[in-house]
């Protein structure tokens, strides 16, 4: 038993290396502009909806707020870059613990509430959180930041001639992201988060603590999320408030998990893979008349998958367990 | 040797109820001792409150030597206080094996270690043909026989059994109760709460009757039973009479 389990582990690994050398095979066939452009949001939304799967998924704490960890790491980098002259690469690392003390700074009233109310929660504060930037002078205000170009290189992260740099960023953020939950869904975090999600007073009476639990858990959500904000502005040279801590956002980190298999190694990956090329296709054939319409689909696809598959796609492929009494 | 366990006048109200008043109990190392007593006696919260779920209105409980009136419960479990709940808690999207690493994860944080350990418990409960099966498939008897699993990977010194027994079928039952011998064999105390009297009294080496949240009689099984008190409170006054 112990083997299958080792083995099933490995196997996961290989299977992500693979497809990992795949996708960085891909940009020597496609060259289209706009394909690349939807590969390289589907990487990050990947890596997104993988990082916040550990808080929501592993741990169970359902967020729609991410969309501020994803803003403040957009805003932090770009506000050192413009005012500052950092290097986005410093300021990556600064947003994430930015984010990361923000989310557990939150964490400590919104803790104590659960299931629905905790959901409420986040959305409210994400909410504050747009509000606040769109009234900060300082910060741009609703005028939001033009990034300004300072050269064509890895040390500044901006790249004017070519979009590969962004892709095999973003995919490398995406591997990041799925190593880490690889990594932690066999530690004791792991085991501590579903125990969390399953059933809390359970947990604690089996020497869980509970609160940590899912402070952990949204600091590592919070600080990747945050890097992705961090690589979104580089890859989009302007920001708003709007366009990095809009509502959006939040749905789109937790959509691809939801519709691959929340809680789940590669139901993010999974999700995402389908869903962003959707979204993506379906904007660019509608266009501005169909603004609405990507809304469409994701609605239509919550309820399809919360009626048919409640478990996520990823349930097609999971073998049947034995059930039924033993011996 | 002092006692494993203590509880020095414990009360506790609920706005205007109480549901234990004045309670004094000791478990001795290496005893299985039976907290009985009708419905509504006070028996869950009196477990309840050893097990570090709320704090007593009052009163104090020791524990191996140390107070632990206002310890969580999550560090009661550390210090050697396993539990098991009355209305199972599995963590139902886990699957057996991983249910009882969270609790051996309590005394290690090296994952072949825990899984190690968790392997030998299933072993020890008989569980282990389970061992890959997702908790929410188990059967009810296999349920209560995994919150037993888990709590034992906790490597508690005192193991609290909320009516493990209750409702099982009369196979299932002594299944259980060789199970219970089993964890004492061990060397674990045990304090079960039950009120299936023939099945608990042939089990335990101590009694202790409470009614009313209060303890009414604490002994020996064959003496408690006799008891002209216990008859009373489980059965009414009638019966009382010529006891």
């Amino acid at each position: 038993m112990d083997k299958d389990f080792a083995a099933r582990r490995r196997r996961d690994l290989i299977i992500a290396a693979a497809l990992a050398t795949i996708a960085a095979l891909t940009p020597l066939f496609v060259k289209d502009v706009v394909v690349q452009n939807i590969l390289i949001l589907t990487l990050m939304y990947a890596g997104l909806s993988q990082s916040w799967n550990i808080l929501s998924g592993y741990c169970g704490q359902i967020s729609l707020g991410h969309a501020l960890y994803f803003g403040l790491g957009a805003y932090t980098t770009e506000l050192l870059f413009t005012k500052f002259g950092v290097l986005p690469w410093f300021g990556m690392l600064a947003g994430g613990v930015v984010s990361a003390l923000i989310a557990m700074g939150l964490g400590y009233p919104f803790f104590r509430l659960r299931g629905h109310y905790f959901v409420i929660a986040t959305i409210v504060i994400a909410e504050i959180g747009l509000l606040l930037f769109h009234n900060w002078e300082w910060a741009g205000a609703a005028m939001g930041i033009t990034i300004p170009i300072r050269g064509d290189s890895w040390l500044k992260f901006q790249f004017l001639r070519t979009k590969l740099p962004y892709f095999y960023f973003a995919l490398a953020l995406c591997c990041l992201a799925w190593f880490v939950t690889w990594w932690l869904e066999n530690s004791k975090w792991g085991f501590w988060w579903r125990a969390v999600k399953d059933n809390p007073e359970a947990a604690e009476s089996l020497g869980v603590d509970v609160f940590n639990s899912k402070m952990g858990a949204a600091a590592v959500s919070a600080f990747l999320v945050a890097v992705g904000g961090s690589f979104y502005a580089q890859f989009v040279s302007y920001i708003d408030p709007e366009s990095v801590m809009g509502f959006q956002f939040s749905l789109l980190m937790a959509l691809p998990a939801v519709l691959g298999g929340i809680g789940t190694l590669w139901g993010p990956v999974l999700g995402a893979a389908i869903l962003i090329p959707l979204t993506e296709l379906t904007r660019f054939k509608f266009g501005g008349s169909g603004r609405g319409v990507d809304l469409i689909v994701y609605g239509t696809l919550i309820v399809l998958i919360s009626l048919a598959l409640p478990r996520g796609l990823l349930s097609l492929f999971s073998r049947p367990k034995k059930t039924g009494a033993a011996r | 040797m002092s006692a494993l366990l203590e509880t020095r006048g414990v009360w506790q109200r609920f706005g205007g109820l109480v549901a234990n008043s004045d309670v004094s109990i000791s478990v001795g190392r290496g005893e299985i001792v039976g907290l009985i007593g009708p419905n509504g006696a006070g028996k869950s919260t009196l477990f309840n409150l050893i097990a570090g779920v709320l704090p007593p209105t009052q009163g104090s409980i020791w524990f191996d030597g140390e107070d632990v009136t206002r310890m969580p419960a999550a560090m009661r479990c550390r210090r050697g206080i396993g539990r098991t709940f009355q209305v199972v808690k599995s963590f139902e999207t886990m699957t057996v094996i991983d249910n009882v690493i969270v609790g051996a994860l309590v005394r290690t944080t090296v994952m072949r270690e825990a899984r190690r350990k968790a392997h030998e418990v299933l072993e020890f409960t008989g569980l282990a043909a389970r061992a890959d099966v997702l908790a929410s498939d188990l059967v009810p008897a296999e349920k209560r026989r995994l919150e037993v699993a888990r709590a034992l990977a906790t490597e508690p010194k005192l193991l609290l059994l909320d009516e493990v027994l209750t409702g099982l079928t009369p196979t299932e039952a002594q299944t259980g109760v060789a199970l219970v011998r089993k964890v004492r064999d061990a060397g674990i105390t045990v304090l079960m709460v039950e009120h299936v009297m023939e099945i608990v009294m042939p089990l335990v080496d101590r009694a202790i009757v409470l009614d009313l949240g209060k303890v009414l009689v604490e002994g020996k099984p064959a003496d408690v039973v006799r008891d002209p008190k216990v008859i009373k409170a489980y059965l009414g006054d009638r019966h009382a009479v010529g006891a």
